[in-house]
């Protein structure tokens, strides 16, 4: 006899949960927008993109101009999993079952607790706040292979960051000695922060998922003290004096 | 209280074998009771540096396996009282070793002696993490060049991560640095990285420099550790080092360029 105890019990059993989900809150209809979107993101943080699943938010957008196949198609794309759709019009909810997905009325309140990566960037006053809590200080050389990361506001390292190795922070990036490996600041799409260090020579710089390579970083400004910036979406370098 | 001590580099090649002998030969040159085990299984080579390739006849893998005892594996050395090796299985792979036999013969070991010394094989695999795993202190081996540079970072950070007392909390493994290959002339016309280069990066004490001497090859094809060749410059940079691993002080010598006499200019006097 096998240990089949339940085989005579019920079939299944319905339970309530409360999952972590990432809603995908559109600004745009436009599947080109988002797909380039998308595809910086995919660079910043390929973690993330396993099939995550998502709840399309449809709430801010004039729904009339929506292609929800085409967008569903864009996300699959890029490893994003659409689960649901969140507000807009009846035929938007009739053309989401019809892909086989579910449908969540509008929110009520318009509460601006975003979740995670894929979340508009804050408002500048959320900025100062979250940049203000819960960092992380690291102190000593982080070798090669080493990841340091703070899910949540800034980083800094106290000593060399080399070559290989790789930091990253929600906020802003401090390191205090020679950057020789990868900073990614702004990992979850602030735009506001940037990367501080005292001798550049990183492999690469990201704010917001706007990157730089070594090749492209002007060589004037190798082994000096800077501080990296997104400027009009560009990625600018500029001597700390 | 026995000092594990494991001689590792991440890159192949750069000079683990070679230096874990000589550093093996030279403690015991001093006095100290000294083994040196080879976890390089399948790709053994510390017994022929050794000169003791004729005599294996058990290995580290059948101890651990319980198919020979640990005296019947080690073998004493021929020039020194105070040494033995203990060699590594050809015929099996790395997987044959497990972390609670390589912990048992390391206690069995740490009874009888002052020093035990691992030689690491290449790479930041299986191999490579049991032979530091237990380690009290790690001499890194690096050669001038970048790729070793990187290679020997990424093990520093594997040393203070994936070891006994890293996970343990213990007072972390001690990490000296070893400098092999050095060419102070091709360091000079820039073609190999610098000693101070080389320390800034990975940011830990030296505890030596081997220059690039022809007396090394010459000692591993012989199977003679180049430590008993004191005429020969590598084989007293590693009596430094070993004095500097017992707690001397001696200055580094060896890494600034020599100007060439007249005389050995016009007969072209070798490198030892």
């Amino acid at each position: 006899m096998s240990l089949k105890v339940d085989q005579t019990a019920t079939a299944f059993t319905f339970k309530g949960g409360m999952l972590p989900m990432t809603v995908m809150e559109l600004n745009s209809s436009d599947p080109e927008r988002i797909s380039a979107q998308l595809a910086g993101k995919l660079s910043q943080s390929p973690a993330f993109f396993q099939h995550t699943p998502v709840v399309l938010s449809v709430e801010k957008l004039d729904d009339t101009s929506l292609a929800l196949e085409r967008l569903c198609a864009v996300c699959r794309s890029h490893k994003l999993l659409p689960v649901a759709v969140r507000g807009g019009s009846e035929g938007i909810k009739q053309s989401a079952w019809a892909l086989g997905l579910g449908w969540f009325p509008p929110q009520e309140s318009r509460e601006s607790r975003t979740l995670a990566s894929v979340a508009p960037p804050p408002q500048p006053a959320a900025v100062v706040e979250a940049s203000g809590s819960g960092g992380r200080i690291f102190r000593g050389t982080v070798r090669s292979g080493q990841q340091i990361s703070a899910a949540e506001g800034d980083l800094v390292v106290v000593g060399a960051v080399n070559a290989g190795a790789e930091v990253l922070a929600a906020g802003s990036v401090h390191v205090y000695g020679p950057l020789r490996g990868r900073a990614l600041a702004g990992i979850h799409g602030d735009r506001e922060c940037g990367i501080f260090c005292h001798e550049l020579h990183a492999e690469l710089l990201s704010v917001a998922g706007n990157y730089k390579r070594l090749e492209d970083i002007d060589p004037s400004l190798l082994n000096t003290t800077v501080q990296v910036r997104l400027r009009d979406d560009q990625l600018s370098i500029e001597a700390l004096v | 209280m026995a000092r594990i001590i494991v001689v590792t580099s991440g890159k192949g090649g750069v000079g683990k074998t070679t230096s874990a002998a000589a550093i093996a030969t030279g403690l015991a040159l001093r006095g100290n009771k000294t083994v040196v085990i080879d976890f390089d299984v399948g790709l053994r080579n510390l017994d022929l540096i050794m000169g003791c390739e004729r005599r294996v006849v058990y290995d580290l893998v059948n101890v651990i396996q319980g198919e020979a005892g640990l005296n019947q594996a080690l073998i004493r050395d021929k020039r020194s009282d105070h040494l033995y090796i203990l060699p590594a299985s050809q015929t099996r792979d790395k997987d044959a070793l497990t972390l609670e036999g390589v912990e048992q013969v390391l206690e069995k070991l740490a009874e009888d002696f002052d020093y035990i010394v691992c030689d690491s094989p290449a790479g930041i695999e299986r191999g490579a993490q049991l032979a530091m795993y237990f380690a009290d202190e790690a001499i890194v081996v690096t050669n001038p060049e970048v790729s070793s540079v990187r290679d020997s970072d990424r093990i520093l950070g594997l040393l203070a991560s994936k070891t006994r007392r890293a996970e343990q909390a213990q007072d972390p493994v001690v990490e000296r640095l070893l400098i092999t290959r050095y060419d102070p002339n091709r360091v000079d016309s820039g073609d190999m990285l610098n000693l101070e280069d080389i320390q800034e990066i990975l940011a830990i004490k030296l505890i030596g420099l081997i220059p690039e001497s022809e007396a090394v090859l010459r000692a591993s094809n012989s199977g003679v550790p180049v430590t008993h060749d004191q005429d020969s410059d590598a084989g007293q940079a590693y009596s430094d080092t070993v004095a500097r691993l017992l707690g001397d002080e001696k200055p580094l010598r060896f890494h600034q360029l020599q100007k060439k006499s007249f005389l050995s200019r016009i007969f072209g006097g070798g490198r030892r």
